[in-house]
């Protein structure tokens, strides 16, 4: 990390401590206090698009740990998330349950789904990894629209708003809370884990395998660790997903979606925290971005009907350009900056390191 | 007149690290120059930088330049330093080893003929249909040298001819080489660890270490340099006569001075 | 029968999307995930070549066909070649885009309306009669009939000619290849070229056979399993591999339910990944096993 100098850490918690700098505590502060009173000051539309870059957020942290901190490439991402969504929808359809009973219910579906699709990562690694979690995300699919087929209406599953701590969760202020403060909680969870014994092993496993299992990390544990702790999260972030839009539709969970969590992580940075909340607001707000740009430029009128393919287009094109010209991601140009702004006048190439 | 002219060459690594600096060699047309040097000194990247780099090698000439047959060719993509006739045999990965070696040296082939190649390295000649993977150390070596030759290279840079092979295995290759530059008029920049071997062969020898040019001379020169037989040569003083100095247990200094 | 001939036809149609997922594999260790919707560019090429250029068949489905490989060298000029040292998951996800990019441009300029260029080009599908009381259409015959030569042609070039030699020796160890004077730039935008060309035959061929819509490259997804089940690098793995997903996803269609056979292939490869990670005939090394 780079300080500016006269930081010095003389006790043991101030070197552990999360947040360590004044100037970190008070940006932190007020950061919070910011996104406490946010409602008030914003637009529902603004808040609407924080609320949904919270949601992302959450499930671009999960695929980080998965993917970005321990290494395990996995492209079902999109799997999870629908088999916690269906599972609050088949629990509040079918046997009225709820969100005290539906959301724990879809965590432990999660981690189950979690572990079956950790199994084959004790044997294959890098591509025949992602391609096995790719074929569970397509029969996780099946699963879910031959329910969808059978009992759903043939459309989707309706779920009604739910009722957490006694209020009914409904309008665009009281889902923003909740959402933000579920969002806080995983970044919170990402980086502790992140620095602890359990992230240093998925550092480890992810440099060097055969290396992190000779210093005797038990490699196995972890991988699925990493595998349940990144599904347990999506599945909770899909649940809250199915509450939030009140409706549940197997279309909403193609493997799009799963490469837009992958853009998240890639665009923002793999392996770091921050990269994955930068990659997810970055993805998130894309599309809203080529509206307001697209309505500057032509004010007034339908929408043309090339906008929603330029959208869709523009984000595969924007990873496309981070994977060649900036693997590091947003993480790496915030740090290059940073680094310039703390340095400077001083100069010097850094090291081109991965994290 | 020197077929090859390096000049001061600098190599970095991944933007960060020097690998070597300063290098100057002069390879007169039709002479066997060996440069010599313990591991890790450079001599690889050396070679590396004179037969071209890839993109993916992530290194860079930074200073200094490679003159090859009075054209600069410093920076340029390996196949067409080929075309110019500049061609190295590396060290580790030499040979396709899912290919036979038949068709290993129809691969490189650029002219000429196969049965030349087995004329110079007859061991090969009963093997033309087997898979190079299976291949002995020494026969990986020579069809590595035979499938070089079909490059028809005018300077050959060897790297590391001897490494893990049986001494019987390392004579037969430098007499090979030695033919090589009698019979085909080749120029060869050899590197070696195995400095005895490669100084029966040599015209003339570098030494490299750290990344520098530290001596440079005549074969027989360096042969009877004390320094060069004690560090490279496995030391031949006199039995008789062992001073303090030769059993203190830390190494002495090496000093180049002539 | 009748079966055994959707097998036939199924499976050769996963053959020429397969034989591009082989090619790139075995020439730099990627796995080309947009190989369907280079099919479904060769498709619409196709049907761009008919409503532009000229109507004749043997004039437009050369020409698509060109065009097809063309994108196959341009793809790999401009996105697969900066991508060279870079980890192989980061060339995955850059052909993903790719893919992306390919579907937003074509329905960009075609929309998502269903289009069938058969008809456009004065060319009909009769079915054909075959032993035992099986009908296929014709060019159901002719997809098999591609399938057969291109693997045929592939396998006299990449065994027996020197161009061939050298893209196997390229795509081994491009470090040396490039010591013994071999462009192996050159010969990796070659592979993609014949990737994108065989994508384009099927795209063609399915086109004219079933329809034109800018979803095809699901299809493609599901020959990636077949490459898998076969083994990556190997073309003869993959017919085996194709004859085995074909049959049961036919079965799966004719016994069990339709919405299954789509994801029959994923189960197929899955076992296969359980059991034999590498496929039938893939080579082992490729692997790194626990």
């Amino acid at each position: 990390m780079a300080y500016g100098s006269g930081y010095f850490k003389t006790s043991y918690e101030a070197d552990m401590a999360l947040v360590d700098t004044r100037l970190r505590r008070l940006a932190l502060a007020a950061l919070i206090a910011l996104l406490a009173v946010l409602p008030r000051l914003a637009s529902p539309f603004v808040l609407e698009l924080v609320t949904q870059t919270a949601l992302a957020a959450v499930g671009a942290l999960a695929l980080n740990m998965l993917t970005g901190l321990a290494g395990q490439i996995s492209l079902g991402h999109a799997g999870f998330l629908c088999a916690g969504a269906f599972t609050v929808g088949i629990l509040t359809e079918s046997v009225k349950a709820p969100p005290l009973v539906a959301l724990p219910a879809a965590a432990m579906v999660g981690a189950l789904l979690g572990i079956l699709v950790g199994v084959p990562s004790l044997r294959l690694k890098g591509l025949y990894l992602a391609l096995g979690t790719l074929a569970m995300h397509f029969v996780v699919l099946y699963v879910a629209s031959e329910y969808q087929a059978r009992w759903g209406f043939n459309t989707g599953v309706s779920v009604p708003a739910p009722v957490i701590a006694g209020i009914r969760v409904r309008t665009g202020v009281q889902w923003y809370y909740v959402l933000v403060a579920f969002a806080m909680l995983t970044t919170f969870l990402s980086v502790n884990l992140g620095r602890s014994r359990v992230g240093r092993a998925w550092m480890a496993i992810h440099d060097r395998e055969i290396a992190a299992a000779s210093l005797g990390i038990a490699v196995a544990r972890y991988k699925l660790l990493a595998f349940v702790a990144s599904s347990v999260l999506t599945a909770l972030a899909g649940a809250l997903w199915a509450y939030y839009r009140s409706f549940v539709s197997v279309e909403a969970f193609s493997f799009v979606v799963t490469i837009e969590f992958i853009a998240m992580i890639v665009i923002g940075g793999m392996g770091s925290t921050l990269g994955a909340l930068l990659g997810a607001g970055f993805v998130t707000l894309l599309p809203y971005g080529i509206d307001a740009v697209v309505g500057a430029l032509a004010p007034g009128g339908a929408a043309p009907y090339w906008l929603f393919p330029l959208k869709f287009g523009a984000f595969g094109l924007l990873m496309a350009l981070f994977l060649v010209f900036e693997p590091l991601g947003l993480v790496g140009i915030w740090r290059r900056a940073r680094t310039w702004v703390v340095l400077w006048p001083l100069r010097y190439a850094p090291l081109r390191t991965v994290r | 007149m020197s077929l090859l002219d390096v000049r001061g060459i600098e190599v970095v690594y991944h933007r960060a690290a020097t690998a070597v600096q300063g290098i100057t060699l002069d390879v007169p047309a039709g002479r066997i120059v060996a440069l010599l040097g313990p591991n890790g000194a450079g001599k690889t990247t050396t070679l590396r930088a004179i037969s071209g780099f890839l993109d993916a090698d992530d290194a860079r000439v930074t200073d200094g330049d490679v003159i090859f047959d009075e054209v600069t060719v410093t920076g340029w993509l390996p196949h067409r330093l080929v075309r110019r006739g500049l061609v190295l045999v590396p060290e580790r990965e030499k040979i396709f080893e899912t290919l036979t070696v038949t068709e290993n040296l129809e691969a490189c082939r650029r002219g000429g003929d196969l049965e030349a190649v087995f004329t110079h390295f007859p061991a090969l000649a009963g093997r033309r249909r087997q898979l190079a993977g299976y291949l002995s150390g020494g026969e990986r070596q020579m069809l590595a040298l035979g499938s070089a030759l079909l490059c028809q290279p005018r300077l050959l840079l060897v790297d590391e001819l001897s490494l893990g092979l049986a001494p019987i295995v390392v004579r037969a290759l430098m007499k090979a080489v030695r033919r090589l530059r009698d019979e085909l008029g080749l120029t060869i920049l050899l590197v070696e660890q195995n400095a005895a071997a490669a100084l029966e062969i040599a015209d003339h020898g570098y030494v490299i270490e750290n990344g520098r040019i530290v001596h440079e001379g005549s074969a027989a020169a360096l042969l009877a340099h004390d320094d060069v037989r004690e560090f490279y040569l496995g030391g031949a003083r006199s039995r008789t006569g062992r001073t303090y100095r030769d059993v203190k247990q830390y190494r002495r200094r090496r000093r180049w001075f002539a | 029968m009748q079966a055994v001939a959707g097998v036939v036809v199924l499976a050769s149609l996963y053959v020429l999307l397969g034989v591009g997922y082989v090619l790139v594999y075995r020439a730099s260790r990627v796995l080309n995930l947009a190989q369907g919707d280079l099919m479904m560019v060769g498709g619409y090429a196709l049907f761009a070549t008919v409503t532009t250029v000229s109507a004749s068949p043997f004039i437009a489905v050369p020409l698509a066909l060109a065009v097809g490989a063309a994108v196959g060298v341009l793809v790999y000029a401009l996105l697969m070649r900066p991508m060279a040292g870079h980890p192989v998951f980061a060339a995955v996800l850059v052909t993903v885009s790719l893919g992306i990019l390919l579907r937003v441009a074509v329905v960009l300029v075609y929309t998502d309306q269903t289009r069938y260029p058969l008809p456009a080009m004065d060319l009909s599908n009769p079915p054909v009669r075959l032993p035992g009381g099986a009908a296929v259409s014709a060019l159901d015959v002719v997809t098999v009939a591609s399938a057969a030569a291109l693997l045929g042609g592939l396998f006299a070039f990449l065994r027996l000619s020197r161009l061939g030699i050298r893209m196997r020796a390229a795509a081994e160890r491009p470090l040396l290849a490039a010591q013994r004077g071999i462009d192996f730039h050159a010969l990796f935008a070659l592979s993609w070229a014949l990737a994108s060309f065989a994508g384009a035959l099927a795209g063609v061929l399915y086109a004219s056979n079933v329809r034109l819509d800018p979803s095809l490259g699901i299809l493609g997804l599901k020959a990636f399993a077949v490459a898998l089940v076969g083994g990556l690098d190997s073309l003869g793995g993959l017919v085996a591999g194709a004859l085995i997903v074909a049959t049961v996803e036919v079965l799966t269609i004719r016994h069990v339910n339709p919405l299954l056979s789509d994801v029959s292939p994923f189960l197929c490869l899955l076992l296969m990944l359980l059991v034999r990670p590498w496929g039938l005939w893939g080579t082992r090394e490729e692997l790194e096993r626990v």
